[in-house]
């Protein structure tokens, strides 16, 4: 993964080989002098479009740092990182504010919704931002996916977690984002739940087209993705294609091992 | 001790969130110790003066008017020159020097402007004796030494740029009188505001009494040991069977009589100023039970937690209860603090407007700060106490639940029936004031409907909010898309919330839009009043509230192109109806012209019969209770004259504002049982003009009246501008001091965003992350501010033109027949608050704009 300088553009989802994002020797620092942390430390990665990237570590590798970074949520230290074509780094707030609003879908590990709107509100919230009309066609493909049809019109509170999880990734798919970032979204679910929103995730990239990066520290999570990204002290120390939940359980020991002995 | 310390901890940490209430508690209390802290300043200004001009003993006639007054005749009582003497001979008298002292002079430069105050204070004119100097000093030039001559206080030089050589004229009922300043006096304590000017003795009694030989009094100092009673006494004793036509006061006893004076405005002036500060307090509470509820409700996880440990409902009740002492504590002593420099603020503008106080004279009695901190902390801890009993009531559970946003207060089916009760009753009571047939009974049923009516919507404000606000939220928020959605949704999360807010704007804006509906009410009726019954071309008004002068009478007399001029004068009597019940009251003795002047309807008899020989008419509210039919004979006993015997020829109907219940007669039957020297100076002068002349003959009254700068020609339409200002003004100051009250309430739609903003700054943190830009988040958190100021407005408005209706129905039996609602007023208030609400939401969406992303969503 620290090949692959050219890139070749690529407008809309679905093709399977271009990259959506990258990050070229990205440093992320807090403090300085004694108390400098390192959170991420020269971190070069691509993610490639259309298809569900995993990012995993044990605490304090950096893993959500990095997301937070590829995602323009946060500054890194020094470093690039491209959305697609564009440098995001060195962003101003409203551009990366607008950024956000078109071009990126979140969704988080725990309060995803506003509670004051109701589900179908929720959903189509970052279009109604915007200012646009959130194309019928492709909601009601969204919402058919989700299987919320019925609930559309239920306030958060009246929704189970794993509804509203999947409410959020309805929301985070409506506006056609380049990329989804999920932060743990299953984190706060039960198992059941969590299979119910990964499924679905899986399903929005094989039927959708969608790209989706996810941190999580759950093995089974991982095992919905494509690919796995292992962080740890703020550097990629590995990766795997197509995972299966044992080969990452066995994978995450193996590092445990050796954080342990080294 | 575990408990005190977590309210401390509690307290400190969120000082931030508190900083607002704290702030309201300040200017509430500010208030309150700001108008104590004045009143006894100006009551120690007076006190020194009237200490500093006071002798031992003063005599003076019998009948002579107090410190403040004038008498109608604008000749003040004498008493002979020999009395002096006489005094001066009583044992234990070290020193008797007469005095002549004139409150009926008006003071012009040589450009004919008048150099004394116009706003209460008055213009004096004395005589210069080794007296005088207790309380003044010369502070350039030398004393008055002749008829030429004449000293000035400094103040008032030095405001009318008067300087040594000037000319000034002092117009008295004697004549006018030219002299050159020959020096000025500077004052050995604080003057609040008079102009002196000081003759020599022979002038004085020359010029402000008529003739030599009199004083208007005699100042008596005692010998060493001698107390100010025994004086008194001996003083009395020596006047023998004489004394009975004078007045002798003891030093303390005219300070008394000075202070008595004064206090009536000073009273008024407290209390008026206490009740506004009440209102503040009011409005205040709200904000404050804003706060606790919502740092009770954002708490409420680390509530349960200790409730969880073992702490009681009471410790977790007292805790909130510690805060909410320390919070009024804190409020109280900025605000004592605040309330001093409020009134050397207070006391600077009062300079500005010619009443000058000193700081020399600030007095900071004991009680100001013990009532300032008793009332801050009271009213705090009493606001606090419904939300301390909410924070006590949460269950242990609550530690567990994730708290997420707080719930949503719900408004209760409790709080329907007892608002809509509560308003009904109020609305009722007003119903019953508009409709009272006697003032008393009435104006008990209008407070209680304001009350009532009042305690209802705010009770029942939660419940309209939703109505109101989506309603608003179509006219107002549908433009503005799903930021404007978001706000009105926001705005209705937490009715209750929502409800204390705009309850708070809403008692303010209730209050301005009823005194504007009285105040334009008024305005309309009189001049709908004037417009029906007064015939007069032109009025002359005293600015002072003097009588005018015969030489100005005389000048208006003489202008050309006037029709008529007719003189009203008042003169004191007692009257008696035939069954023998006196009442002491005065005639308003005027030119027979006045019929044409102002048409009075009569429920009786003819106004013009009335100005025959020894006729008069009564008001019908007096011809009621006294049982007058015309023809009766009523004995009129005039003050300084004869008892006569006048004939009722006609009965006015008593029902508009002007003159009303006024007894007339014709002047020359005042004349006939008064001695030339007590028939009074007219009060007033009302002239018709020449057909065709009008407009001539205004600017020659106009030109006639120019050496008399204290008097004030106006014709109808400028005559009706004048009311219209001067209720403007009144209504202008009653709104500078609800400002207050608004200020306040203000502070609390600031106080409960920045608290919202913090309670919901993971949603803040959401919104960000998916798109929504920092202008849209701000232009959010204004929408949800204009909306709760907007629906206070409507609300507050809707309540006040409620009140000034019923107000204006009530006052119809006082001639207040007109119903005006002022729109433009009303309009402007709306708009104006929904700048209001912008405003508010300044710093509270600057602040959400500024969250950190990141910090936002991670926040617990």
């Amino acid at each position: 993964m620290t090949s692959a300088v050219t890139i070749p553009r690529h407008g809309g989802t679905g093709e399977g080989t271009a990259v959506a994002a990258r990050a070229r020797q990205v440093v992320k620092a807090y403090g300085s002098g004694e108390t400098r942390v390192v959170a991420l430390d020269s971190v070069d990665v691509d993610i490639a479009r259309g298809r569900f990237t995993a990012i995993m570590g044990p605490s304090g590798s950096g893993k959500s740092t990095l997301m937070h970074c590829l995602a323009g949520l946060d500054t890194v230290t020094s470093g690039q990182i491209f959305l697609d074509e564009t440098e995001i780094t060195g962003l101003k707030d409203k551009k990366l504010t607008r950024l956000r609003r078109d071009r990126i879908g979140f969704i988080f590990q725990a309060f995803n919704l506003l509670p004051t709107l109701n589900a179908l509100e929720n959903i189509t919230l970052p279009t109604d931002i915007a200012g646009r009309k959130p194309d019928a066609e492709w909601l009601r493909r969204v919402v058919d996916t989700v299987g919320l049809g019925e609930r559309l019109k239920h306030r958060p509170s009246q929704l189970s977690g794993g509804q509203q999880q999947r409410v959020a990734v309805a929301r985070a798919l409506a506006a056609r984002p380049e990329i989804i970032f999920g932060d743990e979204p299953t984190g706060n679910l039960d198992s059941r739940a969590g299979a119910e929103v990964l499924g679905f995730l899986r399903a929005s990239v094989d039927e959708l087209g969608q790209t989706i990066v996810m941190v999580t520290h759950d093995p089974v999570a991982a095992s919905y993705a494509d690919r796995v990204l292992y962080l740890a002290d703020g550097r990629i120390v590995d990766e795997m294609e197509r995972p299966t939940a044992d080969a990452v359980l066995d994978r995450m020991k193996d590092f445990d091992a050796r954080g342990r002995t080294s | 001790m575990t408990v005190l310390k977590t309210s401390l901890r509690n307290f400190f940490a969120h000082k931030g969130r508190m900083a607002l209430s704290a702030v309201a508690v300040l200017l509430s209390v500010a208030f309150v110790s700001g108008t104590l802290v004045f009143t006894d300043t100006m009551n120690t200004t007076f006190d020194k003066l009237f200490a500093s001009t006071a002798s031992d003993v003063t005599v003076s006639p019998e009948g002579a008017a107090g410190n403040d007054e004038t008498p109608q005749t604008g000749r003040p009582e004498a008493l002979p020159a020999s009395l002096v003497e006489r005094v001066r001979k009583v044992e234990g008298v070290k020193d008797a020097q007469g005095s002549v002292t004139s409150l009926s002079v008006t003071v012009v430069d040589a450009r004919n402007q008048n150099v004394g105050p116009t706003g209460g204070a008055p213009t004096i004119a004395v005589n210069w004796s080794p007296y005088e100097l207790r309380s003044v000093e010369l502070a350039s030039g030398h004393e008055p030494r002749g008829p030429t001559d004449v000293v000035v206080d400094a103040g008032t030089a030095e405001k009318h740029h008067l300087k040594i050589g000037d000319t000034l004229r002092t117009i008295a009922v004697t004549g006018d009188h030219a002299a050159r300043i020959s020096g000025t006096v500077e004052f050995k304590v604080t003057n609040p505001g008079a102009t002196v000017v000081y003759f020599d003795t022979a002038t004085a009694q020359r010029e402000l009494l008529g003739k030599e030989g009199l004083f208007t009094r005699v100042m008596v100092d005692a010998e060493p040991g001698v107390g100010d009673d025994a004086l008194k006494k001996d003083v009395a004793a020596a006047l023998g069977a004489d004394a009975r036509h004078y007045k002798l006061q003891t030093s303390a006893e005219v300070a008394d009589a000075g202070r008595e004076d004064i206090a009536g405005f000073l009273d008024v002036m407290k209390y008026a100023m206490l009740g506004f500060a009440g209102i503040a307090f009011l409005v205040g509470i709200f904000l404050i039970v804003n706060t606790f509820s919502m740092l009770v409700a954002q708490r409420t996880r680390e509530i349960g937690l200790m409730r969880a440990i073992g702490a009681g409902r009471e410790q977790v009740n007292r805790s909130v209860l510690v805060e909410a002492l320390l919070l009024g504590l804190v409020g109280s002593v900025a605000g004592v603090a605040a309330g001093v420099g409020l009134a050397v603020g207070l006391m600077k503008i009062m300079s500005r407007m010619g009443m000058e106080l000193s700081t020399r004279d600030l007095t900071v009695a004991w009680t100001t700060p013990a009532v300032g901190l008793a009332l801050g902390i009271v009213v705090t801890v009493l606001a606090a106490y419904v939300p301390a009993r909410r924070a006590g009531k949460v269950s242990p559970m609550a530690a567990l639940r994730d708290a997420g946003t707080p719930a949503d207060g719900r408004a209760g089916r409790a709080r329907g029936v007892t608002g809509t009760v509560l308003t009904g009753a109020g609305a009722a009571a007003l119903v019953m004031a508009a409709r009272a047939a006697e003032a008393g009974p009435g104006s008990l049923w209008l407070g209680l409907g304001v009350v009532l009516s009042l305690l209802g919507f705010v009770v029942v404000g939660p419940l309209l909010a939703g109505g109101v606000v989506r309603a608003l939220g179509v006219v107002v928020l549908r433009a503005f898309g799903p930021v404007g959605r978001m706000a009105e949704r926001n705005a209705l999360r937490n009715p209750r919330r929502t409800g204390a807010t705009a309850a708070a704007l809403m008692i303010g804006l209730a209050l301005v839009a009823g005194l504007s509906v009285v105040g334009s009410s008024m305005v309309a009726s009189a001049t709908e009043e004037l417009d029906r019954s007064v015939g007069a071309d032109f009025i002359v008004r005293s600015a002072t509230g003097q009588p005018i002068v015969p030489q100005a009478q005389a000048a208006l007399e003489k202008t050309p192109g006037l029709d008529h001029v007719t003189a009203y004068k008042w003169v004191d009597a007692k009257v008696t109806d035939p069954r023998g019940r006196t009442t002491k009251s005065g005639l308003a003795a005027t030119d027979p012209t006045y019929v044409r002047d102002l048409r009075r309807e009569t429920t009786a008899g003819t106004l013009a019969d009335a100005y025959g020989e020894d006729a008069m008419s009564v008001g019908s509210d007096y011809a009621a209770e006294h049982g007058v039919k015309v023809g009766d004979v009523l004995t009129v006993a005039f003050t300084g004259g004869d008892t006569a015997k006048l004939r009722v020829a006609a009965i006015t109907a008593d029902t508009g504002q002007v003159d009303k219940g006024a007894m007339y007669t014709n002047v020359s039957t005042a004349a006939r049982h008064l001695p030339a020297d007590r028939v009074p100076n007219s009060l007033l002068v009302l002239a018709g003009a020449k057909d065709g002349q009008e407009t001539a003959a205004y600017e020659a009254l106009k030109d006639a009246l120019a050496p008399y700068p204290q008097y004030k020609v106006s014709n109808q339409a400028d005559y009706k501008e004048e009311l219209q200002n001067q209720v403007g003004q009144l209504l202008n100051i009653v709104y500078g001091l609800l400002a207050l009250a608004i200020v306040v309430a203000v502070l609390g739609v600031v106080n409960t965003l920045a608290l919202s903003v913090v309670e919901r700054t993971r949603e803040i943190g959401l919104m960000r992350a998916i798109g929504l830009s920092r202008r849209q988040l701000r232009r959010m958190i204004r929408l949800e501010s204009v909306v709760i100021a907007l629906f206070g407005a409507l609300l507050g408005l809707g309540l006040g033109m409620g009140w000034g209706t019923a107000a204006q129905k009530l006052l119809a039996l006082e001639g207040l027949g007109v119903l005006e609602i002022p729109w433009p007023t009303i309009v402007t208030v709306f708009v104006g608050s929904a700048f209001v609400g912008l405003l508010a939401a300044l710093v509270p969406a600057f602040r959400a704009g500024r969250m950190n992303v990141l910090g936002a969503i991670a926040s617990e």
